[in-house]
This record gives structure tokens, sequence and C-alpha cells, in this order.
């Protein structure tokens, strides 16, 4: 059959079954709706956006494993490290492109200008690096340098939104602003950050080494920071890693003498791996982690494909007379297979794109009910835009869920109706 | 009548396996999910042992070492009395009830410290083997947060309990050894090593770790003085009839009224907001398994909305047939909603096969550590009697539509 006759068909069969078509074209959109969300709760957390663009290229280093060897290595001490565990093991290391090391998780601090109201604002403070492994978009001025951060000079980064409660506007590079009542000069102004980036999400970057974060250590392995390395290409994963156990080993000879150990397990982690790394004392199990979402899609896609698929068949019950006409004419068995499958594709399909379209608008209408972070340390909404929600990715998921759930949902009664004998066929009996 | 329904559902089959195959499929995960909230809802209806109503957290930080206002010459010491100062500022407020400096001791914390806790004596001794959370907090911590003793001992005699160096320790610590702290009121228990040895002032209804677990574990003492120049939760209760805008008042005086020493005061934090944040991790997972259970629901009511449209429109003959030979609208109502729980029962039956096996290899979660049969068998019925209201509620649009058919006007072309 030509295309448009396909979609003529198809026309016809829905005017024809309006109940029946309702409730498959309402099925599909469910479950292409339901695996969108999955998908777009997997995707904020994976999928680059601006200032994370470059997940995958980034490798994590967010909280640290100490124990001492009496101790056995079940029973370690879990958090974020001081600034000499992060050089000594990361930040010298020479494969990626940069490392930065960071505050692991915002606080809230007073901000204003003297004399002025206090703004609260999440603060996390920051290298110099930090701005080349992250890329904010900059409204006004620019990020501090490396000079500022050897000199430990008061220089901050802050949002838009910061800048306008502050001062009322946003041109404001230059000026200078209090944190926690220590005056800064702010060096540039920011768009607002998302706190699903969740690596480099505040509302103020102060220059780590004009803080007491940067001296700040228990025991001299553990402080405030934590490390995110920016690899050349994610190829380089591994060659990072075992440059970092080489690093790794060298600063445990040195930890040797107090009876410190390190224990990495398997760190630095992948964007995937980081985010289901959400208790420090254990590692990440990812397989286990694939397998489970597996499950949940295989559910996601089954559960309706069986629904589908006996509707699809009461249809072309309908139909036997009309199949075994064209099969009279000559139609083979594998066409009259393949223009059903197709036929059922443009009703999938239409289903398809009403499933994404409610996804995405429930994604922006339920964003804190949807993308609520974990044990995480702000009291603000995760804010969800376009460039975050709609991926090209998330569009080619739905095309590809669909096409296996119209497979799965028309393959078998269509393969049971190009079966039916010819003569059974012709008088409308369908065995 | 039985007979008939079998006869009529074996002349169907091949539908009818689709539609068993989905009903089984669903069955399964459905049990799955509503055993996911059997555990769910056991935990949560066991007392909490603690209160957060009208509780708040105020962050304090130092001020920045670069500050001008920074004194660099605060001690240790002077710091520790800076800390309990704001404390005492803060309760002579009127709208402030309690008010309360603890160490990694508030609820929905995550952050936690450990301790090991022993009672000696002859012919019976006792020993903790998990972790049991250490809460160093000052006396009134258990006023802030209305922890309540197992004889009925109110906040206030706990807090004065804490005063006088006594613990207080949850009543089912030594569950296992099948032992009652209730008992050992007044006995001398070992906390941590021997060189701190403490009475036991009153076994607590066990305050428990967040709404969504077991959990409880605890040793609650006094703070040491020594603590206060570096410990950081600083929580309050305030008075039920004054408690509104409390973040905007303590925040409007806190540049005046509550900047001591190096301290300020950045935020003014509601235990809700806490709680909201902390359990986001459990409330994101309980909100999947609902919607889960809701797609599935909604999918067993379609396919039998769709299979039985289609079914009642081709079987319009023997319908009027049946009622020219004296069926009444009832019965034949009743006949399409019949075949539809029979279907599910035949589903059933090898799904509570598969649940059965499941919770043999405790595959689902776990409650108290044990999976019992009268659970299994409870939620196999929840879920047999979800998946039968779906089967209803799809069957009743075209049943009704054929109790409708007029039968001269179907058989008209016979």
């Amino acid at each position: 059959m030509k295309l448009n006759t396909i979609f003529r068909s198809a026309w016809f069969q829905m005017k024809h079954q309006k109940v029946l078509s309702i409730v498959t074209i309402a099925g599909t959109a469910l479950a292409i709706f339901l695996i969108m969300i999955v998908v777009m709760m997997q995707e904020v957390q994976t999928a680059p956006y601006a200032p994370e663009s470059n997940r995958d290229r980034f490798l994590h280093y967010k909280y640290l494993s100490s124990y001492k060897e009496e101790w056995g290595e079940g029973d370690s001490s879990n958090g974020p490290m001081s600034y000499n565990t992060a050089k000594q093991m990361l930040l010298s290391l020479e494969t990626p492109e940069a490392a930065t090391a960071y505050r692991a998780f915002t606080a809230p601090a007073a901000m204003s200008i003297p004399k002025g109201e206090n703004v609260q604002a999440d603060f996390r403070p920051v290298d110099d690096n930090f701005w080349k492994v992250f890329d904010f978009t900059f409204i006004d001025g620019k990020p501090f340098t490396k000079a500022d951060f050897d000199a430990g000079r008061p220089e901050i980064v802050i949002t838009e939104s910061v800048a306008r409660a502050v001062f009322g506007t946003t041109e404001v590079a230059g000026r200078e602003i209090l944190m926690n009542l220590a005056p800064f000069r702010v060096s540039g102004v920011v768009k607002d950050v998302s706190t699903l980036a969740d690596a480099c999400y505040a509302q103020a970057w102060p220059n780590l080494s004009a803080t007491t974060d940067m001296e700040t250590t228990w025991g001299d392995i553990h402080g405030y920071l934590s490390v995110t390395l920016l690899a050349r290409s994610s190829d380089d994963f591994a060659k990072i890693k075992d440059e970092y156990n080489k690093a790794h080993d060298r600063y445990e000879d040195q930890l040797k003498s107090a009876g410190w150990k390190i224990s990495s397990r398997n760190r630095p982690y992948d964007q995937e791996t980081q985010v289901i790394a959400l208790s420090s004392n254990n590692e990440p199990d990812l397989p286990g982690e694939r397998r489970r979402r597996l499950i949940i899609y295989l559910i996601l896609l089954i559960v309706p494909a069986i629904n589908l698929s006996s509707m699809t068949q009461s249809r072309l019950k309908q139909r036997t007379a009309e199949i075994g006409v064209r099969r009279s004419f000559g139609c083979t068995r594998g066409r009259i297979i393949a223009d059903i499958i197709t036929e059922n594709l443009v009703m999938t399909l239409v289903a398809g794109v009403i499933g994404l379209l409610l996804s995405v608008i429930f994604g922006y209408l339920c964003n804190s009910l949807l993308f609520a972070q974990p044990f995480s340390m702000t009291f603000n909404p995760p804010k969800v835009d376009s460039s975050i929600l709609f991926h090209w990715s998330t569009f080619g998921w739905a095309m590809l869920f669909c096409f296996i759930l119209n497979l799965l949902s028309s393959g078998l009664p269509a393969f049971n109706a190009s079966r039916t004998s010819l003569v059974n066929a012709l008088s409308g009996r369908s065995k | 009548m039985n007979k008939k329904l079998f006869t009529q559902i074996k002349n169907e089959w091949r539908t009818n396996l689709w539609l068993v195959t989905e009903l089984l499929v669903v069955s399964v995960v459905l049990w799955y999910i509503v055993d996911f909230f059997y555990t769910s809802i056991s935990t949560r209806i066991i007392p909490l042992g603690f209160d957060i109503e009208h509780c708040y957290r105020v962050d304090v930080d130092e001020v920045n070492v670069k500050s001008p206002e920074y004194i660099p010459e605060r001690g240790d010491e002077q710091t520790g009395a800076d800390r309990m100062e704001l404390m005492e500022r803060i309760r002579r407020r009127p709208e402030i009830e309690a008010v309360s400096w603890s160490q990694n001791s508030y609820p929905y914390n995550g952050s936690n410290s450990g301790i090991g806790v022993q009672y000696i004596a002859e012919g019976d001794t006792l020993e903790t083997d998990g972790y049991t959370l250490r809460r160093y907090v000052s006396p009134d911590f258990v006023r802030v947060f209305r922890y309540q003793g197992i004889n009925g001992e109110t906040p206030e005699e706990l807090a004065a309990m804490l005063k006088e160096g006594k613990v207080l320790i949850n009543n089912d610590l030594f569950w296992k050894q099948k032992v009652e702290l209730k008992d050992y009121i007044g006995k001398e228990f070992i906390i941590g090593d021997t060189s701190n040895i403490k009475r036991l002032g009153a076994a607590l209804v066990p305050p428990r770790y967040c709404d969504y677990q077991t959990w409880n574990d605890c040793v609650v003492m006094d703070l040491p003085r020594w603590w206060y120049s570096w410990t950081n939760e600083l929580c309050i209760r305030v008075k039920p009839e004054m408690d509104h805008d409390i973040k905007e008042m303590l925040m409007k005086d806190a540049p005046t009224q509550f900047r001591i020493g190096n301290l300020m005061v950045t935020d003014v934090v509601s235990f809700k907001d806490i709680r909201r944040n902390y359990q986001t991790f459990y409330t994101n997972r309980e909100r999947n398994y609902y919607a889960g259970m809701g797609f599935l629901l909604l999918n067993i009511f379609l396919g039998l909305l769709g299979t039985f449209w289609f079914r009642t429109q081709q079987r319009v003959g023997e319908i009027a047939i049946r009622k020219v030979n004296g069926a009444t609208d009832r019965s034949i109502f009743n006949r399409l909603i019949g075949e539809g729980l029979l279907l599910l029962v035949v589903a059933t039956i090898p799904a509570a096969a598969i649940d059965t096996a499941l919770s043999w290899y405790e595959f689902n979660s776990y409650f108290d550590g044990y999976i019992g049969w009268g659970r299994t068998s409870l939620c196999i019925l929840v879920t047999f009697g979800l998946m039968a209201l779906m089967i209803v509620l799809g069957i009743i649009i075209p049943a009704r539509r054929a109790m409708r058919i007029k039968p001269a006007i179907a058989l008209k072309d016979e």
C-alpha cells in the first residue's frame, strides 16, 4: 500500500472504531507519558545542560573515605576532603583538561551592602578552575582568575537574582558586597543556576582562598571540599583513574606514619555513577541500578503492549474479510504484516506525540514534585527550563519507545491475521 | 450458568489468553507495590517518639575571618560562652518555649555520631552490637522535640534528669536480648568507655530516625561544656499561639540582638522543611510507587473497557437471543462482570504462586527484618480487590450497553 493509503486506512479505522481507537490512543499516550517522565527524571541528572554542559566528560570526587588499618576498611570516616588532600590526589593530575576544588555543599549566607538589608543566599566557595570546568553564562564582569586565587583576593561571583536583590541592578561588577559581614569584590554576575546542576549550584561563589574552607581540616585529610575533573574526552577516563591511583598510593605513603588509609571505592565517578552515590560509605552499584531501570522500562512497556495487542487483535478480527480479499489478489503475508504494523504506527505516533507533550508540560508544572533531589542541602525548589527538560535525546527515546511499543502491540496480531487461511478469511471467519 | 461461563471463556481463548497474561503480569507487579505500601504504612503508624510541630533550626555561622568585624583573639572558651549567651538571649524572647544546642542530634539529620553502651552486673551483662546514636544535647533539647519517657515522664522531667547528668536511652535498645530498659532505671551504664559511667534517668519512647525508618537506637546525654565552642545545632520550639512569621522576626533582630563575638545568625529554617528535604529520597520513592500503581490500574481499566466493548459489539446477536429466552437485563450485566472476574481468578492463581516465591526468596521490602505469610496473603487479597474494582469499572460501560440491546432490532436480520 502507498503511504497515503495507509494514512487513509488508519484514519478510517479510527473513525469506524471510535471507542476502541480512543482507548488505544489513551493507553499508548499514557505509557509514553510515564516512560518519558522516567527518562526525564534520569536526564535531569545525567544529560548535559549549562552550567554542567560537560557532564559526559566529568569525573567527580565528592566525598572521601578514610580509615585506620586497625579499624578495617568497613569502618570508615566519610566526608568531603581538605584542600591538601585534593591537591595531592586530584588537582595535580596531568591527564585531565582541568580540575576544580569547591565546597561539597552549599550553606546559607547573609549578603548585603554596607548598612543595607540582608539577603539570604546559598554560597559555595570555589577555586579559579571552577569557571573552566563549569560553563556559566556571565551577564556582567568575568570570573576571578588564578592570580586572584593565588593571592587570596576576596573576589566573588553572584547570580543575577542576588545582584538584583542586593543592589537593585545586575551591572555590579567591581562593586563591594558583604558576605557574612566580610567585604568581597563582585568580579562577575551570572545567570541563575538550577539546583539540579548539583555539583555547581549556588547563588554566590566566593574565591575559595579568601575563605577559611582552604585551611579547615579534620585530621588533615578531611575538610570541606569536593573535586570535579574535566577529562579531554570520556576515552581518557581509564587513563585518569590510573594516574589517580598512583597519586593515591603516593598520598597514602605520606599518611603511613599516622596510620591512615584512603579507601577509593572506585572513585572518581562519572556523572551516571555519581548521581546514585547517595551514601559515601558504600560503592554505588551501577549495573544493579541499570538493571532496575531496565525492569521499570520493561514493565512500563510490556503491560500496555499486552493490553494494546489484545485490542489490535480485536480490530483486526473485523477486517478478516478485507485481508482475505487482498491475499486473493496476490498480496504476500509479509506485505500484510508490514502494512498492519505501519498502519498501527500512525496511531502509536499520534499517541506518542500526545504523551510526549503531556510529559513536558507535566515536567514544567510539577518540577518540585518530580525532580526534588534526595538529601539536598538547599531549600530552593529545582527550577527547570526547556534546556534542561527537552533534549533531542529525549525525543529520540520517545520515538524509540513508540516504535517498540508498536512492534510489541501489533506484531503478533498482524502475524496471526496474515496466517488466516484464504477460504476462512473470505467467508469472514478468523480461524 | 458457571459451566456456560467457562465454555464462553474457552471459546474466546485467544483474546482471553492476552487478558489473563496481562492480569497475571499486573497482579505480580501490583502485589509488589502493595507489599511496599504495607511495610511503609506499618512503619509510619509506629509512634515517632518526638514532635517537630512549631520547631525551627537557627543557623549560626562565624563572621568571615576577612571581615573587619572578626575578632581574632576570641578563643574556644569565649566562643563557647558566646554560644551559651546566644541561647539565653533567644530563650528570653516571649515567643520561645524552649531552645537547645546539640551535636548530630536533631530529627531528620543524616549526620550521625555513634557510641557503645554497656551494662555489667553479675549474671546480667548487656552490650550494644549495632550502631547506637550518640545524642549530645543541652538539657532542653528534650523539651524542644517533646521526647517522652516510657513510664509517662514528661519532657520537663526528662530535661531535669539530663541536668543531673543522667542519661536517657530508648526503651528497646536491647530488644534482641528481650530486655526493656524501663526495668533498669537508676542503674549505671558504661557509655563509650569505663571513664564515662552514667546513671539511666529514664527509658525513652523510642525516638525514630525519621518517618520511614524503624531504627531508633540512641543514648541522650548532656552536651559537655567544652563542646559548646563548635557545636552547631541550635533548635527552638515556639509557643503554638505565637507560631507565625518567626523566621522574619528572628532574622530582623539577628544583626542587633544575635551578633555575639564572632557569631551571627544566617537563617531560620522550619523543621517541616528540614523533614521534607531529608525525606525526599523516601517520598520520591513512594511517589514513584503510587504512579506505578495508578498506571497499572489504569491499564487494566482501559484493557477491559476496550476488550469488552468489542465483545459486546460482536455478541449483540447472542445477547439478544438470550434475552428472547427470558434473560433479564441484570443477568446479562452479571454475566459480563462474572466473565471479567473469573479471568482475574484464573490469573491470580499463578500470580499468587509467583508472589509467594518472591516472598520466599525475600525479593520484597523488609519490615522488622522478616516477611510473614499473613502479610503475603493480605497483600495478595488487597491486590485482588484493587484489580477486581478496576475490572468492574472497565466492564460497567460495555455491560450497560449490552443491557440496552433490543432483541427485535438486533435480530431483525435473522
